[in-house]
């Protein structure tokens, strides 16, 4: 047995060609005694032919390195690559039909394996095999069926016996729970942990989940190269290249609470620059022509040129008085590209205050707004340009007197862009991008022609027709009921999907908020009392004035006063929370 | 402009009425030369000639005849009163809109000296300054205008006034838009209502000053006025001659200022529909649905 530290599994400059189109370019990854790592991507990421190049299998034509204990993997001659192969390197293959022989029972199968490489005598690996079996969860009377006569979370088990039979010093587990149901998910996951935690091992999975909870590490793939590598937990909590966001937001999982996102865009193999630039919402000149390189901060490896997501909007120590009230003192924000960061609190507490100081509608008394990193004194057309806003009530923010198609192209006229055909194409196409009609006879209909939510469609499109980075929308949807409620927040991230909008969501619902925004920010009596993950901020509030926004947030129970989640003992402690800070609120006033 | 205001007021009896009345007045000024037989100054032969068929309401006391200066009389009128409509109104929107958006010393300004000139009787002025200046005509539509401009400042300052705290100005704004993009798209299009109720109002006062200045012989006299034409009469009442020629002139004067007090009646209906009935209302929205 190999000390641990001393053992190493190292890859350099990895790079795999099928046919001349790479799969794999400049993977480097270094593994010690005892780590785990996951690599997660979407399928045709090169997860596998990297789990492949390590066992020695690549077909394609290979450079690089990939060094274990002073020997090159890829340099090696076939004959001593199989001596290794399973005795060394193992791979739980994915659970498919033809991974098991089946003319043969699965004990047989395990012992074949451990034979294969002479480990002493055939009645000890016979026996050895039962007991791998055992620790599976395969029993005596199980381990002497044939494949097709087990389930597939048991077959599934039997390829993990398989893989450990010879204790290999890395074990490469690629799409091991792929097509199992959760509960056997949860004890093939239970087993593998088991066996992996004196082993190298690496989990190749575009399930996050799994990979979460495998590994210590975790890499994340994208048309051959790995563009952000970190601790698992931290990646997963804080993912800083927006290919990792747009990974985790379409995962369905129990801890973020935002409705699912795609990435927009298909992986493209052949792109030059940054393999990700084509899908990138915040990609620059440079993207497109350079790929990336590695850099670390923080411990957080990432290949990306902005180094990461990009800050877009950052509120410092923002603070307004109106006569002697202090509607906002102190408050700083962060928005980031891509994201939505909702603010929430009750009415009078500054919220749309804070709205109107980020556009420019009212000045701060202290404090600065910066826009991509530079501090805002004057705004211009410019700023106008890149930040929108949508308003509470889009009866008042559509004049009356002027037709869609001249609401819609209002913003155009301002800015000056294009010719008058070309404004009207513009204006065409954000109706169409927000599921209006575009046709002659709705461009000229008036605003009190409209339903409410078509008028509030009619808002959006007209903040949108100038393709803005950030928009700011002040409780876009409290005038409409919630069915045409619920449309307009599916739009607002459809659009954040597909451009890479950043929201500035104002709103006075949790329960909304929590469907709609990454982050959220809890404000109270013109300060900022709590900020935090979205999932986070809802499951464990750290504020007491968030436990009571909480509580009293839309509820589908039917019964009355019970959140149904807490014990009663916590309910009476958030009942006394909440008694205390609207007593307070009420004093204030 | 969403509602139609031209139909609207077609639809309303009274203002049918008023515009038919007004058009009426407009077709005589527009063909004076073409109705009248005799220019209005001309001296011909007869004085005091009751009605006849060269002279259809007769000659005066200087022999000229009645018809043609009552003819040439509305043209006066009508041009006093078109004229100082545009200007007074344009006056009150550029003060009002202008004051309400930057306020400041500026709006104290102008609003000290709206209070002024609206807590004094602007007609008493008018005699005075006309007295010293015997005004004629361009002068006259000037010297009105300059009176008649304040009310007109302070509605169109408290309408601005209401219209900036409107969502859709400010969406304007952020938008990049800058003032003259606002006033010319936000402010103007909204004040448009009250822009023809003063313009309708500037014009009804206009005339019946112009009118009330002639009738005191205080304007210019070569002018052809119904105000004049009304004071010469009214010297002959012993005779009958006051019967083609004082009635008549009043008439005309009359059914001028009533067409215009209905018109403006009848827009103010159909720019407010909460001053309507509903029904007429429910039409112009039904027609556009």
């Amino acid at each position: 047995m190999v000390t641990p530290g001393a053992a190493m599994l190292e890859i350099r400059d990895l790079v795999v060609s099928y046919h001349g189109s790479r799969v794999l370019s400049d993977v480097n990854l270094r593994l010690e005694y005892g780590d785990s790592m996951a690599i997660i991507g979407e399928s045709g990421a090169g997860k596998t032919t990297l789990g492949l190049a390590i066992m020695g299998f690549s077909e394609g034509t290979t450079s690089g390195q990939i060094c274990w204990q002073g020997r090159d993997l890829l340099r090696l001659p076939e004959e001593d690559m199989r001596s290794l192969r399973g005795k060394v390197v193992a791979m739980v293959f994915q659970n498919v039909e033809d991974a098991l022989n089946p003319v043969l029972n699965i004990h047989d199968q395990v012992k074949e394996a451990m034979t294969v490489h002479r480990n002493g005598p055939g009645h000890a690996a016979s026996a050895r095999a039962f007991g791998l079996l055992e620790a599976v969860g395969l029993d005596h009377e199980r381990a002497k069926s044939f494949p097709h006569q087990l389930s597939g979370g048991e077959r599934q088990r039997a390829l993990i016996a398989m893989a450990l039979a010879n204790d290999p010093d890395i074990l490469i587990l690629d799409e091991p729970t792929a097509s199992l149901d959760s509960v056997t998910k949860g004890d093939v996951i239970e087993i593998l942990r088991a066996a992996a935690s004196d082993k190298i091992s690496l989990v190749i999975t575009h399930d996050i989940s799994t990979a979460a909870s495998l590994s210590k590490k975790m890499a994340v793939l994208y048309a051959g190269t790995i563009v952000e590598m970190g601790r698992t937990e931290d990646l997963l909590k804080n993912p800083r290249h927006p290919y990792t966001r747009g990974l985790i937001r379409s995962y369905p999982n129990m801890t973020t609470t935002k409705d699912l996102q795609g990435i927009p865009g298909r992986m493209d193999r052949e792109a030059d620059g940054c393999p990700f630039h084509r899908r990138c919402t915040q990609r620059t000149d440079i993207c497109s022509r350079l790929p990336p390189s590695m850099q670390e901060t923080n411990g957080r490896l990432i290949a990306c040129h902005r180094g990461g997501i990009v800050p877009l909007l950052k509120l410092r120590g923002i603070t307004k008085s109106f006569g002697q009230r202090e509607v906002l003192s102190n408050v700083s924000l962060t928005v980031l590209e891509g994201e939505t960061l909702a603010v929430v609190g009750e009415s009078g507490c500054g919220k749309t205050t804070l709205a109107r100081i980020t556009i420019g509608l009212c000045d701060p008394d202290r404090g600065d707004v910066l826009f991509e990193d530079e501090t805002l004194r004057v705004r211009g057309l410019e700023f106008y340009r890149k930040v929108q806003m949508i308003y509470q009530n889009p009866a008042e923010s559509l004049s009356h007197r002027m037709s869609v198609l001249d609401l819609v192209r209002e913003p155009l006229d301002v800015q000056r862009l294009g010719g008058r055909q070309e404004r009207e194409a513009s204006v065409r196409k954000a109706l169409d991008d927000v599921e209006l009609p575009s046709d002659d006879r709705f461009l000229a209909r008036y605003p009190h022609q409209l339903s409410g939510g078509e008028a509030q469609r009619v808002a959006i499109a007209r903040a949108m027709v100038l393709q803005p980075k950030l928009l700011i929308a002040d409780e876009p949807t409290s005038a409409l009921d919630a069915s045409i409620q619920a449309k307009i927040l599916r739009l607002l991230q459809n659009l954040q999907e597909k451009r890479g909008l950043s929201m500035l969501f104002i709103t006075h619902d949790l329960a909304l908020a929590r469907k709609v925004s990454d982050r959220i920010a809890v404000l109270h009596r013109g300060m900022l009392v709590e900020e935090g993950p979205a999932s986070q901020v809802v499951s464990s509030p750290a504020h007491p004035y968030t436990r009571c926004l909480l509580e009293q947030a839309a509820r589908l129970d039917a019964t009355i006063g019970s959140p149904g989640v807490e014990s009663s003992a916590g309910r009476g402690a958030a009942a006394q929370d909440r008694d205390r800070w609207i007593g307070a609120a009420a004093v204030n006033r | 402009m969403h509602v139609d205001l031209l139909g609207a007021v077609l639809r309303d009896p009274l203002g049918m009425t008023g515009s038919a009345l007004l058009g009426l007045v407009t077709v005589m000024a527009i063909l004076a030369p073409a109705l009248s037989g005799y220019p209005p100054d001309l001296y011909t032969g007869q004085i005091l000639s009751p009605p006849s068929a060269w002279h259809p309401l007769g000659t005066d006391s200087v022999g000229q005849d009645i018809w043609s200066r009552l003819l040439w009389g509305a043209r006066t009128s009508l041009l006093v009163g078109a004229a100082v409509a545009l200007i007074s109104t344009s006056i009150s929107v550029i003060i009002g809109t202008t004051t309400a958006i930057f306020g400041g010393l500026y709006e104290r300004f102008w609003m000290r000296a709206v209070d002024a000139m609206l807590a004094i009787p602007p007609i008493i002025v008018m005699i005075l300054v006309a007295a010293y200046l015997r005004p004629n005509l361009l002068v006259l539509i000037l010297l009105l205008s300059a009176l008649s401009w304040p009310g007109g400042a302070r509605i169109c300052r408290a309408q601005t006034l209401s219209l900036l705290e409107r969502t859709h100005l400010s969406a304007a704004a952020t938008f990049g838009a800058g003032w003259r993009h606002i006033i010319r798209r936000h402010i103007l299009p909204d004040l448009t209502p009250i822009m023809l109720a003063l313009t309708v109002g500037a014009a009804r006062r206009a005339i019946f000053m112009e009118a009330g200045l002639s009738f005191l012989g205080v304007s210019d006299p070569t002018m052809v006025s119904w105000g004049k034409i009304m004071q010469q009469a009214l010297q002959f009442t012993y005779l009958d001659v006051w019967r083609w020629w004082l009635v008549p002139t009043g008439l005309a004067l009359s059914l001028t200022l009533v067409s215009l007090s209905l018109l403006g009646f009848a827009l103010e209906g159909a720019m407010d529909p909460r001053l309507d009935g509903g029904q007429r209302h429910g039409d112009t929205r039904s027609s556009h649905a």
